[in-house]
């Protein structure tokens, strides 16, 4: 009796304190079990994604002439967010607040085309997205914590990279070559003057990560053709990119016909590594502030393919080891060997020059043309985790599937309507992921509600998984669906909140702090925005109301102090024409004259509480 | 009988004890887990000896809707010195282990609960005053209310389940292990 006592009480605290320590309570894994279910599901079980649960793939698909970037979620096809890069956004305030108004440098647009993701090892690792604008002549960055674009550069020289952005192995570059060729400066000079004065500049663009900046590092003043698209190389041929180009012709007018007379046009080959290797030999001109390489007084680097008339696409095979064109009015693809030119190049078989850069013959490089029977205008290719590609076909309406080792056709599917690009999971990284592949579809077709005689694009879900691809979904799409990459959702790491910033000199982060100061006619208010009211001078005996006088320059400094999930508050300012966004724990600015004279008031337009409502204050402007 | 010491193995639990009561300073003592639709995780507000962890600006935040007052460290003056008298609590435990006299150890259980107690009340006089003393200025009305220390409270859409932590345990485990010699040394 007496010794038994102590050691079962000796025990019992054991258990407790062996439960509070190490008992797990957590709720044990069932996701495995799903995952293996995939047999045997019907077209909408594949693609159905259950509240509670997310999709296996981010979708950032650029929104062309809308400026916009969209994001959907694979497979389920949802269209998650939609992101302003080049175009004003008052739902975000994008435009209107201090930082993205100087971004935006005065335009109101932007032809989006085509989104890159940032690379390592010639992996996506979900740190940045690249965009550029064809529209005016841009390049921007997005940070993928925060879906925010951080830097938008003008590209001088440029008019229209459309075949950009494409993306080295390790971001070392960004190379933007232009669509429009124009004089360099984009200065005036008669059409007559064509084949002399003007240039299709490509500029290599750098990105500086801790800074979140662009910079153009140098540009090659290239001949005065139409550069479409490109593709950097990978592992073996990882110094090197590729880019078609068309109107070799040097026409001037009506392209339609004109700029498709000569039989071959070509695909301009050239070393990165070798050309900034001649930009530090002082190989350059200082031209327009930009270390530009005229190619026919600097020789090296780089070389021309010669390639069935207008080229479109352009793919460098998950390898590296081949480039595969499509000729958009020659119904074929064409596989070149990386190796076969690297030879050829050594061995300086050239078939003369244009504009001073080497002509590699076509037999030297070229390893196979590829004709599928009745498949018309071949137009972008695609590749799984096998290296099978894919590519689209504008005409025929459809995606084939081909093995580019023999060239054999393996498989066809139809899809509604004139598919432009195509995006396979991680398609074009050195590791594909296979699994999925979506057309985008340039034109529509009957498929959806009628909303009048403009019809909605759409994006089109292939199952690469069975033995026959298959179309599981469709989607319609917000204009203008052109290109798309498809990154493993884990890979992006987003933050829910901002952390906070001591540094910056903008930010309060408690009510006290909250201030207002007069220079001169400068109006700075230090102000913060919480769950439900602004407070923009503590001390004040109406702590959410600003006063100036006519005339003064405004500028509103607004910290989000509700550091929690998804407590987003906007600011606006009736009849002023401004809306910005603080997002939690960020610090935002707006600037801007109070040239009209009354009474405005301000008011959240991001819903925060049951009190939104009720978030308002006064901008009281003084004759 | 009073006066015989205590046997080494007595000793030996006693001074388990205080370390055991050492160790819970780095532990919760107590906690509160807030429910809702829109905060599924949850939200906490996790007591130490010295200090508030958890999401404390944001339960503020939803706070100053009913009225009640923000909680920092600041408000409560026990954070300050609470670890002093848990540590020398500690360390009367230790001496009586060395000293193994039942007399100090009626005196170290007495004190134990004594303090125990003060505890319990001090922690409810906090619940009674932060759930009843609400802005009569606050935008949403409620009644005035008192969670309770170890159980479920709802008010409006938010379930609050309060909590002994990993520290309380401890030190309750450190009573058992000192009560222990009244059976074993009788």
């Amino acid at each position: 009796m007496k010794k038994w006592i102590p050691i079962a009480t000796g025990l019992a605290t054991g258990l407790l304190a062996a439960t509070v320590f190490f008992a797990d309570f957590s709720p044990g894994d069932r996701n495995e079990a799903i995952a293996e279910s995939s047999k045997n599901k019907t077209n909408a079980e594949k693609v159905y994604v259950p509240f509670g649960e997310k999709d296996e793939y981010y979708l950032f698909a650029s929104g062309g002439h809308s400026g916009q970037m969209f994001i959907y979620g694979v497979p389920s096809m949802r269209h998650i967010r939609t992101v302003p890069v080049f175009s004003p956004d008052s739902a975000t305030g994008y435009g209107f607040d201090k930082h993205s108004k100087e971004m935006m440098g005065g335009f109101t647009w932007g032809d989006l085309h085509h989104p890159a993701f940032s690379e390592t090892n010639g992996d996506y690792d979900g740190k940045y997205m690249f965009a550029t604008d064809v529209g005016n002549s841009r390049a921007a960055v997005m940070n993928l914590e925060t879906f925010t674009v951080k830097d938008i550069i003008d590209v001088p020289n440029t008019s229209g990279p459309h075949c950009a952005a494409f993306v080295t192995e390790n971001t070392e570059y960004m190379f933007l070559p232009t669509r429009f060729a124009v004089p360099i400066g984009r200065e005036y000079a008669p059409l007559d003057d064509y084949s002399e004065k003007y240039r299709g500049v490509m500029s290599a663009v750098t990105f500086d990560e801790k800074k979140e900046k662009l910079n153009i590092a140098y540009q090659v003043a290239l001949p005065p053709w139409s550069y479409d698209l490109s593709d950097a190389g990978k592992k073996v041929s990882k110094d090197w990119a590729v880019m078609t180009t068309y109107n070799t012709e040097e026409a001037t007018t009506n392209l339609e016909i004109n700029a498709s007379q000569a039989d071959r046009d070509f695909i301009v080959l050239f070393n990165w590594k070798e050309l900034e290797q001649m930009v530090k030999d002082g190989k350059y001109d200082e031209v327009t502030g930009q270390k530009m390489i005229f190619p026919e007084k600097h020789k090296g680097g780089m070389y021309l393919v010669p390639v069935a008339k207008s080229p479109h696409g352009v793919d460098v095979t998950p390898d590296g080891k081949h480039f595969i064109a499509s000729g958009k009015l020659a119904p074929s693809m064409t596989v070149f060997s990386f190796e076969k030119a690297f030879k050829a190049i050594e061995n300086k078989e050239f078939a003369g020059e244009r504009n001073g850069i080497p002509i590699i013959k076509y037999e030297s490089v070229m390893e196979k043309e590829v004709n599928p029977e009745n498949a018309l205008g071949p137009l972008h290719t695609q590749f799984d985790e096998q290296g099978m590609a894919y590519t689209t076909m504008f005409i025929s309406s459809e995606i084939v599937k081909w093995d580019p080792k023999t060239g054999e056709t393996l498989d066809r599917v139809p899809v509604q309507y004139s598919p432009g690009h195509s995006v396979a999971a991680e398609g074009d990284t050195v590791a594909p992921d296979g699994k999925y592949l979506i057309a985008l579809n340039k034109i529509a077709k009957d498929s959806y509600l009628s909303v009048g005689p403009s019809h909605p694009e759409s994006m089109q879900l292939i199952d690469l998984r069975g033995d026959k691809m298959e179309v599981i979904q469709s989607a319609p799409v917000n204009p203008e669906p052109h290109y798309a990459q498809m990154i493993k959702a884990d890979k992006i790491k987003t933050i829910t909140v901002y952390p906070k910033d001591e540094k910056n000199p903008d930010a309060v982060y408690s009510q006290e702090e909250t201030r207002i100061e007069r220079k001169g006619n400068e109006v700075h208010v230090y102000g913060i925005a919480m769950r439900s009211k602004f407070i923009f001078d503590a001390k004040a005996e109406r702590p959410d109301q600003i006063e100036v006088k006519k005339g003064d320059k405004v500028f509103i400094h607004l910290t989000n102090i509700d550091f929690d999930q998804d407590i987003t508050h906007g600011f606006a300012i009736n009849g002023y024409d401004l809306n910005i966004e603080v997002q939690p724990g960020q610090t935002n600015t707006v600037e801007f004259t109070a040239d009209k004279a009354g009474t405005f008031p301000i008011y959240c337009t991001n819903f925060c509480s049951a009190l939104h409502q009720e978030m308002t204050g006064y901008f009281l402007v003084k004759p | 009988m009073a006066g015989k010491k205590l046997s080494i193995l007595s000793s030996g639990l006693i001074a388990g004890a205080a370390v055991l009561i050492g160790s819970s300073l780095f532990f919760p003592w107590w906690g509160m887990e807030f429910f809702a639709p829109q905060y599924p995780e949850g939200l906490n507000i996790i007591v130490y000896p010295d200090k508030l962890e958890g999401e404390i600006d944001i339960v503020n935040g939803l706070n100053h809707y009913i009225g009640m007052k923000g909680f920092s460290e600041e408000n409560f003056p026990e954070l300050t010195y609470l670890k002093y008298l848990i540590g020398g609590l500690a360390l009367l435990t230790l001496i009586t282990a060395v000293l193994r006299r039942k007399k100090v150890l009626y005196f170290l259980i007495g004190l134990f609960s004594i303090g125990g107690l003060l505890g319990v009340w001090d922690l409810r006089r906090w619940l009674h005053d932060f759930g009843t003393d609400l802005s009569p200025t606050a935008p949403i009305k409620v009644d005035p209310f008192v969670p309770p220390i170890i159980g479920e409270n709802t008010l409006a859409n938010f379930i609050t389940n309060s909590y002994l932590g990993t520290g309380s345990f401890l030190v309750l485990a450190a009573f058992i292990l000192i009560l222990i010699p009244l059976w074993k040394d009788r």
